[in-house]
């Protein structure tokens, strides 16, 4: 296949420039009012999330059904902030634009997810294995989905919250704190990747016995690995805020931002680096193009792909690419 | 050659890149006991494995009278007369004794018979019969290797695989273990036999090999091993050097 | 928050609704029971397979005149050859890879098909299929009771039923209890993964065919219900303890209860939120379920 034709610092490069390339978009004439402006928007909102879950599920082994949860506590969390200015008090007043991106507000929407992940990992991975754990996560994310339903007027109940700046003249922050965000957590993680504990991390995926044998906790990295996981979801629910500014338990709560982010990691291939980022760039161009192509039929469509994908691509794209990432 | 019940050439084993057989020939003719020893890691669980289809070989083949078992699947393996006894017996412990036996003859061929092999079991192991109706895993740890033994030669196999029958039990009861190898022996079943117990091991086989890292050390009869000074030095802690 | 007793024949009423309709979430659990059992997959599909089923059931009726009831020997008939087409076609090469995340996907991709193909069909709109006894009661220990309701759980309970005798008294049913137990020692006894695999999914999809015809004659139903009952049969699953086939209809039953008596006592907003959160519980404190048997896998 082509990638194993390429070392990873070739790889590391076509990535750099990538990004450059990315980040030089909005200078070209009439970019940023394209289709393909807010297209590659989702592309890098729905591959931080993919990160997020490769983190856990892919260099973790242990599958989360809950990262919607995580997303939806980072949005719910920047526009309560929001809205009832619980931050920045008096300055709000003087800066009206003091929450857009507010990397404090952002961070903050990334901690309560950790926070919430940790409360709720550290029971289920200490006595659940593999299955058990997918399973409770998925009931986490309905208990919090009907939590915030039923949480009166600080979470708005059925409707939600709307952020008080109610709509934007252009997608260019959006799109640069997006590609950045989607750089940055691919740097990060593959630092830590490179560290003692990412290669802890690694051992005690690949067998739990032998890594606790040899003195790692495990625990303390599969929950932390699920707290890293969570804090990603929850700075991209943060960052979705900025866009939809609507935020209600049926939008931010859709199962869809576990499955898709989930789907787009396979695809790409889990516990590779780049595989969450090209996954999403593939899948979401499959499902945005179907929407066009065939608006009726497109959720089929999406189906489809997923069943096909798996059938035939079942490691995924970047798949030579992790044995040599594993090996590192 | 043309005698040889289970052939393994050339056997290559590994487990994604870490390496676990290499270059290993073994042989068993029908009627005996080969023994497989070696120290922990040695590789003789990856060599069971690899003959009754768990594992894929990288390298090397495997024949059961003569028919090459290349890229057969466990259950086809199974059905071709092979009953292998994992490490760590493999029962189903939910289940009842009785039913344990009964899938022990699951194949069609030998579904047939299930009256009279079940006849036999309970003729060789009588505990089995007074417990029939219990969870497997109720039983004491040698009534649980007895049952593993029991449910296996359910299927009347051309060659039975232990691995490691003796482990985990008292030595009296490793004791009962070893005789009743013998008899089965003696009834005409050709056994495949891995042990840590080594002393005991090369006592009751016609034939040994010894594994060392993944590869063949050493192989012989019983008889001629046991008195090999090598191996006493080095298994059976004759002299403790190192 | 006060609590108010009841008197006596609500309680009643309340329970027996409860357990009538818990009853088809463990219909659903006995299926997925069966699948994660042998292929250790979450076969999240099963609640989409279900109003796929409502969804013939009713066509059935308005198209053919056949009774709902009736169509019972129709739906499972297909159910059972539909689930096999499906191990076959869509889960056989992915039960043999050790990542299971293949085969989980595969299970939402079918989710997804399964819920816009109807959407596409049938529209999006609630769906329902009314006879001459859907207003019907009966009598039930003195308490009035919907007919629909109790049928369905006579259904739950005859499935359950043939399934755990199948599994307790056929070689072949016993297979496919070994294969759950250790697949390993059981492919070691000659059973084929594939075999039981195939025959795990063709009863979970027989099943859900069942569970269809009692949803369709009980509630109002859309192409997207069938998640929830998904997630609330993995409920009834975990509670009655996974791998047990018959704790997994007392699991629904339960669940059925929790849900009556949350309903009744705090509000219907915390009925799920309760039910997932009980899910949770006996997760972490009671892993192998409420029914626990002696000489778990050590």
């Amino acid at each position: 296949m082509l990638k194993q034709a390429l070392p990873q610092r070739a790889w590391t490069a076509i990535a750099i420039v990538a990004v450059i390339a990315l980040a030089l978009v909005p200078l070209l004439p009439g970019a940023v009012d394209s289709y393909a402006f807010s297209f590659l928007f989702f592309v890098f909102l729905y591959a931080i999330m993919a990160q997020g879950w490769n983190l856990v599920a892919g260099f973790g082994g242990q599958i989360s059904l809950g990262n919607h949860a995580f997303f939806g506590l980072g949005a719910y969390t920047t526009a309560i902030l929001w809205t009832g200015n619980y931050l920045w008090g008096s300055l709000y007043d003087s800066h009206p634009d003091i929450y857009y991106f507010d990397p404090v507000t952002m961070t903050l929407g990334g901690l309560v997810a950790a926070v919430a992940a940790i409360i709720i990992g550290l029971p289920l991975l200490s006595k659940l294995r593999g299955d058990y754990f997918a399973l409770g996560t998925l009931g986490f994310g309905e208990i919090v989905k009907v939590m915030f339903i039923n949480g009166g007027d600080f979470t708005g109940g059925a409707f939600g919250v709307v952020a008080p700046a109610g709509t934007f003249d252009t997608l260019l922050p959006h799109y640069l704190v997006g590609l950045g965000l989607m750089a940055g957590v691919g740097v990060a993680i593959r630092l830590l990747m490179r560290s003692r504990y990412g290669l802890a991390l690694i051992a005690v995926r690949d067998d739990e016995m032998a890594a606790s044998a040899n003195g790692i906790d495990v625990l303390k990295v599969k929950v932390s690995a699920f707290a890293g996981s969570a804090f990603i979801a929850g700075v991209a629910g943060s960052l979705y805020t900025y866009y939809i500014f609507h935020v209600g338990p049926d939008s931010v709560f859709d199962l869809d931002w576990m499955l898709l982010p989930l789907m787009m990691t396979v695809v790409g291939g889990t516990g590779t680096l780049l595989g969450p980022i090209l996954g999403a760039l593939v899948m979401y161009a499959v499902f945005d193009l179907a929407k066009i192509v065939v608006p009726d039929y497109h959720p089929v469509i999406s189906g489809l792909t997923i069943i096909l994908a798996m059938l035939f691509l079942p490691k995924g794209l970047m798949r030579s690419f992790a044995g040599r990432a594993r090996a590192a | 050659m043309a005698n040889r019940l289970l052939e393994v050439n050339n056997l290559e084993v590994a487990y994604g890149d870490v390496g676990a057989l290499w270059g290993v020939s073994i042989h068993v003719d029908p009627g005996t006991i080969v023994a497989i020893v070696g120290a922990n890691g040695a590789g003789k669980t990856t060599l069971l494995k690899t003959v009754s289809g768990l594992l894929k070989p990288k390298r090397g083949e495997v024949f059961l009278n003569g028919v090459a078992l290349a890229g057969k699947a466990p259950e086809a393996i199974a059905g071709m007369g092979i009953a292998h006894v994992p490490e760590g017996r493999g029962l189903f412990r939910q289940m009842t004794v009785l039913e344990n036996l009964e899938l022990g003859a699951f194949q069609p061929k030998v579904r047939k018979h299930f009256k009279q092999s079940l006849e036999k079991a309970y003729t060789l192991f009588p505990r089995l019969k007074e417990r029939a109706g219990q969870k497997a895993g109720s039983l004491s740890g040698g009534e649980q290797q007895m049952l593993a033994i029991a449910r296996a030669t359910m299927s009347d196999p051309a060659l039975l695989i232990l691995d490691e029958p003796s482990l985990g039990l008292s030595p009296i009861v490793v004791q009962q273990m070893f005789s009743l190898i013998e008899t089965l022996h003696k009834q005409g079943v050709t056994i495949l036999l891995v042990e840590q117990n080594i002393h005991q091991a090369l006592k009751v086989a016609d034939y040994a090999f010894v594994l060392k890292t993944g590869e063949l050390a050493m192989q012989g009869t019983g008889a001629d091993l046991i008195a090999d000074p090598e191996i006493q030095k080095a298994y059976m802690g004759v002299l403790e050097v190192q | 928050m006060t609590l108010n007793i009841p008197p006596p024949d609500i309680l009643l009423q309340l329970s027996l609704n409860g357990a009538l309709g818990g009853a088809m979430y463990g219909v659903a659990a006995v299926g997925l029971s069966l699948v994660f059992g042998t292929m250790r997959l979450i076969f999240l599909a099963q609640g989409a397979m279900i109003i796929l089923a409502a969804y013939f059931v009713r066509a059935l009726f308005y198209g053919l005149g056949i009774d709902p009831f009736l169509s019972l020997l129709i739906v499972v008939p297909v159910g059972l050859g539909v689930g096999w087409l499906v191990y076959q076609g869509l889960f056989r090469r992915a039960a043999a890879e050790a990542d299971r995340n293949i085969s989980l996907l595969i299970a939402v991709g079918l989710m997804f098909l399964i819920q816009n193909l109807m959407t596409v069909v049938w529209g999006g709109n609630t769906a329902a299929v009314v006879t001459s006894y859907t207003a019907s009661g009966i009598e039930i220990l003195g308490v009035r009771t919907s007919f629909t309701r109790s049928m369905g759980f006579l259904i739950a309970l005859a499935g359950t039923g043939l399934v755990v005798l199948f599994l307790r008294s056929t070689l072949v049913g016993k297979a496919v209890r070994a294969a759950s137990e250790d697949m390993e020692a059981a492919t070691l006894m000659g059973i084929s993964p594939h075999r039981v695999n195939a025959i795990a999914f063709a009863i979970g999809i027989a099943l859900a065919g069942a569970a269809g015809v009692a949803v369709a004659t009980t509630f109002p139903f859309n192409p997207f219900a069938g998640f929830i009952f998904s997630l609330k049969a993995l409920v009834a699953l975990a509670l009655g303890g996974i791998g047990n086939v018959a704790g997994a209809l007392a699991g629904g039953i339960i669940l059925g209860l929790i849900e009556a008596y949350v309903q009744y006592f705090i509000s219907g907003g915390w009925t799920n939120a309760i039910a997932y959160g009980v899910f949770l519980a006996v997760l972490m404190f009671k892993p192998e379920g409420l029914f626990s048997r002696p000489y778990k896998k050590a």
